[in-house]
């Protein structure tokens, strides 16, 4: 798959395949591509070039997207409506809202009681803890979510993933997409991306072994061609600064 | 379309707008602020008397016509001061604001008479604000020409007619207040509505809720849609609001030391309020798509601002609310003529000054073209809702 703009190749002949019931990971810095490859994946962008296929429908198709759960890195949350008003409205767009699942969706990210808060008058932390509870109110199939964990303390981020763990035992798939090495291993399958290109790809433990890097940090600079410094091995652009 | 997911968005609108207590105010209360206000200043404002200077350069003839108009003053609202016979005098006089207009009797005045020519008058004005001085000298003319005619001898002044006025529709003594009023109630309607819609898309924009919305199954019309009802929810509210003010005429008597006045405008309407409402709402809903396409174009809600004096303000000079089409110039003409609030102008005045009900071919093409106009942009509005944003 590949998504130019103008003279920019944001995704690069990107060919994913990933099959149902496991945890993906995008990992790469920012601007090397993995929201434009989130947002091809969901149909919000057409590609230039190749297809993307959710579920065996070739997006954009508006049916399938009843069966995607989107968490995006932005807010993406009404800010004079309540927590509970929100979650309502998202929900209500996939068909008929089940409460009791509503319900048990604020527990899971530990919003209950704080259903009549307005979002706005929330922590950034507890807002990305509200997209999270919208991008899981409908029971998806599959889960897409852009940088998931960003401003979410320690103990609660261990709570995500305790809890993506347990959606993909129930069959769900899920993309995250992440910029934080540390979490990434919790993957069961990791896709090193640079500049649009899928770099490396497998499991945190193979992909260290690979690189012979003690940690995935190390194993990411070392497939992008980089010394620890980030730049370029083998060549010496810096000169003394 | 999902009957419950234009539902979803439609109650999201309005319950956006509810919590939102600015915003609600600027929709109910604003508008009918500015309407009490414009009444109040259209009928409450007392007209100064005018100071009229009358300067007399011609002996006896003018000092007959000098002392009618001294006489005649009670009934006019014209206080008449008597200039002397220096013209000269008299323009220091209007410079210096000693007076507000001067009637100079020149000296040739009796000789004309006599000799057949035509006599003339001169009123002398400041010349610097048009529009008031245009009204003295109205009500000087008019109190000339009466004491003219009364100064005649009986048996000519009693051949002169008196004129009655009648009138078909709004009653001799209406007011600019009473053919303005109407016309009102659609164009508040069209201005908040576009404004409000045009942030709040912008926001959906650039707050991410768009794209979270275009990652559902919700369509691009059921999204325009349901802010059209959101918006027409409140728009509703509003023209009825202001079109019971402007209808109402509640008469308070004076309390204590609060003097009396009036509840209302009451202007005289001899059309329904159903027909007054749907003019209204046909064009407050090509503002709600209007609103949602421009905000496309717009980055931020300053730039979203920048739009009042590109789509609001000309249609405010050229949609017939203070002058009308037939009298602009022939180029504006046209386009007057592709500009919603024209019709809506046009409709609501014919509604509501002449009673014209939906049998009226003005009625009915103005809201088929209004109604033509908002499917315009519906579509219009759709398309710039990509699901794909490339």
């Amino acid at each position: 798959m590949r998504k130019t703009f103008g003279a920019i190749r944001a995704v690069d002949g990107i060919d994913l395949g990933l099959e149902p019931g496991r945890i993906y990971g995008l990992l790469g810095p920012n601007g090397s591509g993995k929201t434009t490859l989130i947002r091809l994946l969901l149909g919000l962008a057409r590609p230039s070039g190749g297809e993307a296929r959710v579920l065996g429908t070739r997006m954009p198709s508006r049916e399938i997207l009843d069966r995607i759960g989107y968490m995006p890195q932005g807010e993406g949350l009404y800010g004079e409506l309540s927590v509970w008003e929100n979650l309502r409205f998202f929900g209500s767009l996939y068909g008929t809202l089940d409460r009791s699942r509503a319900t048990a969706v604020l527990e899971l990210v530990e919003l209950s009681g704080r259903e009549r808060t307005p979002a706005l008058e929330l922590s950034g932390g507890l807002r990305r803890r509200l997209s999270l509870a919208i991008a899981l109110v409908h029971d998806p199939a599959v889960l897409f979510l852009d940088e998931p964990t960003v401003g979410i303390d320690p103990a609660l981020r261990v709570q995500f993933w305790d809890h993506f763990r347990s959606l993909v035992g129930t069959g769900t798939t899920i993309l995250v997409s992440s910029h934080v090495m540390d979490e990434a291993d919790r993957c069961d399958d990791l896709l090193f991306i640079r500049t649009g290109k899928v770099i490396a790809r497998g499991s945190g433990a193979e992909l260290r072994a690979r690189a012979g890097a003690a940690d995935l940090e190390a194993a990411f600079l070392a497939f992008a061609g980089l010394d620890s410094t980030g730049r370029p091995t083998g060549t010496d652009q810096g000169g003394a600064a | 379309m999902d009957g419950r997911r234009l539902l979803a968005v439609t109650r999201r609108v309005v319950e956006g707008i509810r919590r939102d207590h600015r915003t609600l105010a600027l929709i109910i209360v604003v508008p009918l602020v500015i309407i009490i206000l414009l009444g109040w200043i259209i009928r409450g404002s007392s007209t100064p008397e005018v100071r009229l200077l009358v300067v007399n350069a011609d002996g006896q003839a003018g000092a007959a016509i000098t002392s009618a108009l001294l006489a005649a003053t009670d009934t006019a609202p014209v206080v008449v001061i008597d200039g002397g016979s220096d013209p000269a005098a008299a323009r220091d006089a209007i410079a210096d604001g000693d007076a507000d207009v001067a009637l100079i009797v020149p000296d040739s005045f009796e000789a004309d008479i006599l000799t057949g020519a035509e006599p003339s008058l001169t009123i002398l004005t400041p010349g610097v604000d048009p529009i008031e001085e245009s009204d003295s000298v109205r009500e000087v003319g008019l109190l000339v020409s009466a004491t003219l005619a009364a100064s005649l001898p009986p048996e000519i002044s009693a051949r002169i007619p008196s004129i009655e006025r009648e009138t078909i529709y709004l009653p001799p003594d209406a007011d600019a207040l009473d053919s303005i009023a109407p016309v009102f109630l659609g164009y508040f309607a069209y201005f908040f509505v576009f404004i409000l819609t045009g942030i709040s898309f912008l926001r959906e924009r650039i707050g991410g809720t768009l794209e979270r919305l275009l990652a559902t199954p919700v369509t691009r019309g059921e999204i325009v849609l349901g802010y059209s009802i959101g918006f027409g929810v409140f728009a509703t509210v509003q023209v009825l609001l202001l079109t019971a003010y402007v209808l109402a005429g509640i008469e308070v008597p004076a309390i204590g030391p609060l003097p009396a006045f009036t509840i209302g405008l009451d202007v005289p309407s001899a059309g329904s309020v159903a027909l007054i409402l749907a003019i209204a709402l046909s064009l407050a809903f090509g503002a709600v798509s209007l609103g949602i396409f421009l905000s496309t174009f717009a980055r931020s809600e300053l730039q979203v601002l920048q739009f009042i004096p590109i789509v609001i303000v000309p249609q405010g000079l050229l949609g017939g609310i203070f002058w009308p089409i037939e009298n602009l110039p022939a180029l504006l003409q046209p386009i007057a003529r592709v500009l919603p609030v024209t019709y809506a102008v046009e409709g609501l005045r014919a509604v509501m000054i002449t009673g014209a009900d939906l049998a009226s071919r003005t009625v009915q093409i103005d809201l088929a073209v209004l109604t033509a106009i908002a499917l315009i942009f519906v579509v219009l509005a759709a398309r710039t809702i990509r699901r794909e944003i490339a």
